[in-house]
């Protein structure tokens, strides 16, 4: 595996490369946080602030979620490590943005680290997608080790009975205080407006209890389903710990055993949801 | 008095309506526990209306819609079909019995089905009692 060091390198070379030849308008990477340990988003349109991308293992951010911030057909560059490559790709299949407009600079790398706590995100937590699945430049080496199943974490929970799940997500769920970073944090949320600020219908009580958490939960991840690529940002952006990953992955895996499709593969693919097959089995409404 | 759950249908106005019209004109006797709304089609079923009924006190929730390839307009239930699958495994993994939502395709002719899947869902229900996870305390 190439060294974060090397990346930042490569990575600040392509951006001035690509921003001094006019390819692209804006290369969307790391920047300095307020130390070290804390980088951040950042948009570098000049090739003098393409000198401030950073790369490190705490580079946690899923960069898709900024793509939609730009007008259509701005050309960008985006950095992107493997589970952020499968959200553009979904962005691609859902007509977001155009896949000639981008310019993909893709990271493999593995052994990211959360930021709140500095443990390393590994597939227990959302860390199972080491290469980028596209990219057109890329900055290190692919790294040859299989990533392990996702979905190994789910064992404690699916073993539980229905009484003792629902008692684990009433808790869980319970301390949402409805910030909504997690929609903000997610690079598929970009429907405005989101159901939950709707107001005719009011699908879900907007103060901070249990039946409006779950409604809002629920519907979100109902909406991600066939869509989420485990990336992890809802859950590292939540001030209150809620373990979301969990349910998303739970339905990733459900669709993935349904509909035989992984989201954000393939560019050509249709998201699930979307896109229905004659054979479908009603066995799957049992 | 026993416990008597109240089911939230949700009926294709094509077939599972219509097939609901037909046991009503042929008298056919099924439970007074479905409360019936008729939607135009099951794809324009949103899977909020199935966790919102939960939450506004349903026991149970019956979707009912055209068979596989005799949507009335070609496709619809495709869809359905997968997102209330979905539904359903979301329902079940938040903690709430998957027996409580059931999916049916019932025809325009099948009056008889109907009856005896609302027959089968109210003594499901029965069985696992009220529903009170979801519901919003009133």
């Amino acid at each position: 595996m190439t060294d974060a060091k090397t990346i930042e390198t490569r990575l600040k070379e392509e951006a001035k490369k690509l921003l001094e030849s006019g390819v692209v308008s804006v290369v969307l990477g790391y920047g300095p946080g307020y130390d070290e340990k804390h980088p951040m988003p950042f948009a570098a349109s000049t090739p003098e602030e393409a000198e401030n991308l950073v790369f490190n293992e705490f580079c946690t951010a899923n960069m898709a979620r900024y793509i939609g911030r730009y007008p259509a057909g701005t050309k960008l560059a985006v950095a992107v490590k493997g589970a952020d490559s499968r959200a553009v790709i979904v962005l691609i299949q859902e007509g977001k943005v155009k896949r000639e407009d981008l310019v993909m600079l893709g990271i493999p790398f593995k052994g990211l680290k959360d930021q709140a706590t500095g443990r390393e995100i590994d597939e227990k937590t959302t860390g199972a997608t080491y290469n980028p699945v596209i990219y057109d430049v890329l900055l290190g080496d692919l790294i040859r080790e299989a990533a392990p199943s996702p979905y190994t974490v789910l064992a404690e929970l699916q073993s539980m009975g229905r009484d003792e799940r629902w008692a684990f997500w009433e808790k869980e769920l319970g301390k949402c205080i409805r910030c909504y970073a997690c929609r903000k944090a997610c690079p598929m949320c970009y429907c405005d407006p989101c159901f939950v600020d709707q107001t005719r219908p009011q699908w879900a009580d907007k103060s901070p209890n249990i039946q409006g958490n779950l409604m809002y939960h629920l519907t979100r991840f109902y909406h991600l389903a066939g869509r989420c690529v485990d990336c992890g940002e809802c859950s590292r952006a939540c001030p209150v710990n809620i373990p979301l990953y969990l349910f998303h992955k739970e339905v990733a895996r459900e669709c993935e055993e349904m509909f035989k499709q992984k989201a954000g593969m393939d560019i050509n693919d249709k998201p699930v949801m979307v896109d229905f097959k004659v054979e479908d089995s009603n066995d799957i409404l049992e | 008095m026993g416990f008597e759950p109240k089911i939230q249908g949700i009926a294709c106005n094509w077939c599972t309506y219509t097939g609901a019209d037909l046991a009503g004109t042929t008298r056919l006797k099924y439970p007074q526990n479905l409360r019936l709304v008729r939607v135009m089609c099951s794809s324009r079923i949103n899977p909020s209306f199935i966790f919102r009924a939960f939450q506004l006190g349903a026991d149970g929730v019956m979707v009912g819609g055209c068979h596989p390839g005799d949507c009335h307009y070609g496709t619809g239930n495709m869809y359905a079909r997968r997102r209330l699958a979905i539904t359903k495994k979301i329902l079940d993994f938040a903690g709430m019995e998957p027996e409580r939502f059931r999916v049916e395709w019932i025809s325009a002719s099948e009056g008889k089905r109907f009856a005896e899947v609302v027959e089968e869902l109210t003594n499901t229900i029965k069985e696992l009692g009220p529903q009170t996870k979801f519901k919003i305390e009133k």
